[in-house]
């Protein structure tokens, strides 16, 4: 059999344990908690259930039933396809999540390439450089990565919204709207990976056959993106998949600080209020990202580097 | 119905000195006009608070057209206002939905789409005669069938609503006598019926869409109301747009017959309370429904800026709440020393900023048969708590100076939501209780650990106390008796049940005579200050502000809801 597809096949056979750990994991983790579950789905301490309405809600999803028997009715109905209706929403959680996905796709993939982008060119930039150089690179990275997102995304607000008004504070129409949550989500991004970057970057630049190219008379910049970089793609390319995998899952604050919709503020809301199949339904999403992803990843570094097939 | 109170970082708070500084540069000369803010509540505040009845009427015609950009907080995750029970929502009832009767400044039910009732002397029988020419937006006449299937859904437990059943339990059924007179059945008088149903959470919806798709009240509702939905994102925002042929605004509000002024209103969800104020002072909001207290006084500067502050009817906001079936608070006198130790004054300036006014008894000063002589009973003074604490026995003190009886220190364990950080009164009330020797030990937990515990009565203390509703009627919810029992889920969370005070509520709840009402209310207000099940601390507000060119901005009577249909914009739009 062709390695690559039994590679695949291997991968896919394993993302489906992956899903099912994941998918038990967090049943067992929401039901280890104590809290009235009924109670909650109508509210919580917030509302005022009549006896009746709250012993409807226990029959309605099986809540007077042994856990483990809750269990295997989740299961069995996820073997079956059906995820289940939000408890909170009362939409199929399929249509909660479809409702939610496409402004997390889009922040995802602009936040996650700008990153990737911008930490290629401040790494290929300044490693090995002069010590100055250096030092106030990652001297900023430092400080930058040390300022909580949300402060970021403030600052982003006033600075280019409200006082310049260059930019929308909110909403998802348009791609100016996208311009401000993508910094936000980029900047603490950017500032780790170009850490990480650099640091390769500057062992490889330390290796004897760069010498040899730069004794060749290949110039700096030739050196730096022909031969040191691509030395470096295989964590890089590694960083990036967990990054987007991450960003897939929902970016909460920049959705919640940006009034923009998003998989990120449903999941934080579905799991306060304790709405299990909401909660068990993005977590599948965002195991199964996680599984395709790492397959990407990992054909990409066995195309990249041949010995990497070995392992 | 509860306040919620949401902020996603209470650092944002200390960045909104920021945002005014950088705000103040776009301020210029006031320009001419009538609305003007709500002062802040005086040092020293009178027993009553009113306001006339011209505060809540159309003062004259506006001009048509234009797009109203509202924030608002949260988004419930449905339209289903019946179904709901967060004081955040109640501005949807007054877009999409009209009730059944609507309160006057007075709080005396008025006519709105039931033009006339009468109670039987037994109070348990109530018939409506209805409004005619009264339709749905989707075409659906407005009838006694309406009405019977509306109170029906929300009467059966499958519609899983989390207030609104509760509120109209005694309701059994109805009868439709013709097709404009409607009959409702109580088992037991209930005084405070009409005033729940003129509450935004009554909205009555389309019994079309009742019984052929239920589910979708949740995106699109279908009322009667003077706007229709035209989109619903969830946790981003909805659209409104006008119904043209709407022509039944509450005849109290002395509006125009006609369809609302405004072609549309677009909503925006903002969680971050500086992003409502640098919006609406930034001018990308016209309006919001919920203006931070903490930027009141901004707001109150900005000559482009109308803040409206209003005391909500019935319960005032309370912390802490004392589960008094066990002790240490089992004991009155040691529940009335920690009220007086804590000063109330300075608590509603640290979270009101000024804007709250301090409530020391268990009635809102709005609401009718509010009686302010004992007022003074609970007021701030911690000598008279240390007397208190003295004579119960909690004599001793230990090495850290706090109180101890047989060797046994005086600590008490105080439930409250999980945040990054406790709250800022329930700090202060740690810190007041320390310097009567009383130790408070803040837990923080998970909302559903929280309710699990309020609910099983599973504390010493338990932080907050929100619940409120349009009647005197919400001291039976939050202090009767009734309101307990195993598989009950009131809120009454102090777990209360003092028989002379639940005989007072129970015959006020089926009286209908003022003079009585007021009698049986005046006593039972006396009997909560000898209870103290809960530490009043002040009011309920309803805050909103708006852009200085948005006119005709009239609460509603209820729950101080804005009413969108009374809205205008200037020609002069900025």
């Amino acid at each position: 059999m062709n390695p690559i597809l039994r590679r695949i096949l291997w991968r896919l056979v394993a993302g489906i344990g992956v899903l099912w750990a994941a998918a038990s994991l967090t049943f067992v983790a929401i039901n280890l908690t104590s809290g009235d579950l009924a109670l909650t789905i109508l509210g919580g301490g917030d509302s005022l259930p009549t006896p009746e309405v709250l012993a409807r809600v226990r029959a309605e999803y099986h809540l007077d039933r042994p856990i483990p028997e809750q269990y295997i009715i989740y299961v069995g109905k996820l073997l079956r396809g059906d995820f289940g209706e939000s408890y909170h929403l009362r939409i199929p959680v399929t249509k909660a999540i479809a409702q939610q996905i496409r402004p997390t796709i889009e922040l995802a993939v602009t936040g996650g390439s700008f990153a990737v982008v911008t930490a290629i060119v401040i790494a290929v930039l300044t490693a090995r450089r002069s010590r100055w150089v250096r030092s106030a690179a990652s001297g900023s990275e430092l400080i930058v990565s040390s300022i909580p997102a949300i402060v970021i995304g403030i600052g982003l607000l006033l600075v280019f919204s409200f006082y310049f008004d260059l930019l929308p504070s909110s909403g998802q129409d348009g791609w100016k709207t996208l311009v401000l949550p993508t910094f936000m989500v980029a900047i603490p991004l950017i500032t780790n990976l170009s850490q990480v970057l650099r640091n390769e970057l500057e062992e490889v630049l330390e290796q004897p056959f760069i010498t040899t190219a730069r004794a060749r008379g290949l110039s700096d910049a030739g050196v730096r993106l022909g031969h040191a970089l691509r030395h470096a793609l295989i964590p890089l390319i590694t960083l990036s998949g967990f990054i987007f995998g991450n960003l897939l899952g929902g970016a909460v604050f920049a959705e919640s600080l940006f009034a923009r919709q998003g998989v990120g503020r449903l999941m934080s809301t579905a799991a306060g209020n304790k709405d299990v199949p909401l909660v068990l339904g993005v977590t599948m999403l965002a195991a199964a990202t996680y599984v395709v992803v790492h397959l990407v990843v990992d054909l990409l570094n066995a195309f990249i580097d041949p010995r990497v097939k070995t392992t | 119905m509860r306040l919620a109170g949401h902020a996603l970082v209470s650092r944002a708070a200390v960045l909104c000195a920021v945002a005014t500084i950088l705000l103040l540069g776009a301020c210029s000369h006031a320009p001419a006009d009538e609305a003007q803010s709500t002062p802040p509540p005086p040092a020293a505040a009178p027993p009553f608070v009113s306001y006339p009845a011209s505060d809540y009427q159309e003062r004259g015609p506006g001009r048509d057209g234009g797009t109203l950009r509202v924030s608002t907080p949260i988004d419930a995750g449905t339209l289903d206002l019946n179904l709901l029970a967060d004081t955040a929502t109640k501005w949807l009832g007054r877009t999409i939905f009209d009730c059944l009767v609507y309160l006057d400044n007075e709080g005396n039910i008025t006519p709105w789409l039931a033009e006339s009732w009468t109670v039987s002397p037994d109070g348990r029988t109530y018939v409506f005669k209805l409004r005619h020419g009264v339709t749905f937006s989707d075409g659906t006449p407005f009838d006694a069938e309406a009405v019977r299937a509306n109170l029906a859904r929300i009467r059966d437990p499958n519609t899983r609503a989390r207030m609104t059943t509760a509120y109209i339990a005694p309701y059994v059924d109805g009868t439709v006598i013709d097709r404009y007179t409607f009959q409702a059945n109580l088992q037991e008088p209930y005084s405070a019926f009409l005033n729940v149903l003129a509450q935004s959470w009554f909205g009555l919806v389309s019994p079309k869409q009742i019984h052929e798709d239920p589910k979708s009240i949740a995106e699109k509702p279908i009322g009667t109301g003077p706007f229709v939905v035209e989109r619903y994102r969830r946790q981003q925002g909805i659209t409104l747009v006008k119904r043209t042929d709407y022509a039944w605004p509450p005849p109290f509000m002395k509006r125009r017959a006609g369809p609302a002024y405004l072609d549309r209103i677009e909503i925006e969800f903002v969680a971050e309370p500086i992003l409502r104020y640098v919006g609406l002072a930034g001018g990308k909001y016209d309006f919001t429904t919920d203006a931070p207290p903490q930027n009141a006084a901004a707001i109150r500067r900005n000559p482009h800026l109308v803040l409206s502050s209003r005391v909500n009817l019935g319960n005032p906001v309370r912390n802490p709440t004392f589960n008094v079936t066990r002790p240490p608070f089992d004991d009155p006198r040691v529940r009335k020393a920690v009220a007086l130790a804590i000063d109330r004054d300075a608590i509603a300036q640290l979270v009101g900023f000024g804007e709250y006014r301090v409530k020391t008894d268990f009635l809102s000063a709005t609401t009718r048969y509010y009686d302010p002589a004992f007022r003074d009973v609970l007021k701030y003074d911690p000598a008279a708590a240390n007397r208190l604490l003295d004579e119960v026995g909690w004599t001793g003190r230990d090495d850290e100076g706090y109180r101890t009886k047989a060797g046994v220190r005086f600590v008490a364990e105080m439930i409250t939501n999980e945040a990054a950080a406790p709250t800022n009164s329930t700090v202060a009330i740690k810190s007041d209780l320390k310097k009567i020797g009383v130790e408070l030990h803040l837990v923080q937990l998970p909302a559903p650990q929280l309710a699990e515990r309020r609910a099983n009565n599973d504390f010493n203390v338990s932080g907050g106390g929100y619940w409120h509703t349009n009647t005197p009627d919400g001291l039976f919810i939050v202090y009767h008796g009734s309101q307990l029992g195993q598989n009950y889920r009131g809120q009454n969370s102090s777990g209360l049940n003092d028989p002379p005070l639940n005989d007072l509520l129970t015959r006020a709840r089926h009286s209908s005579d003022p003079a009585e009402l007021r009698d049986l209310y005046s006593q039972a207000q006396r009997r909560l200050t000898e209870l103290v099940p809960v530490v009043p601390l002040y009011e309920n507000h309803t805050i909103i502000a708006y852009g200085r060119h948005v006119h005709g901005v009239v609460h509603d009577t209820s729950h101080n809801t804005p009413f969108f249909a009374c809205m205008w914009i200037a020609e002069k739009d900025r």
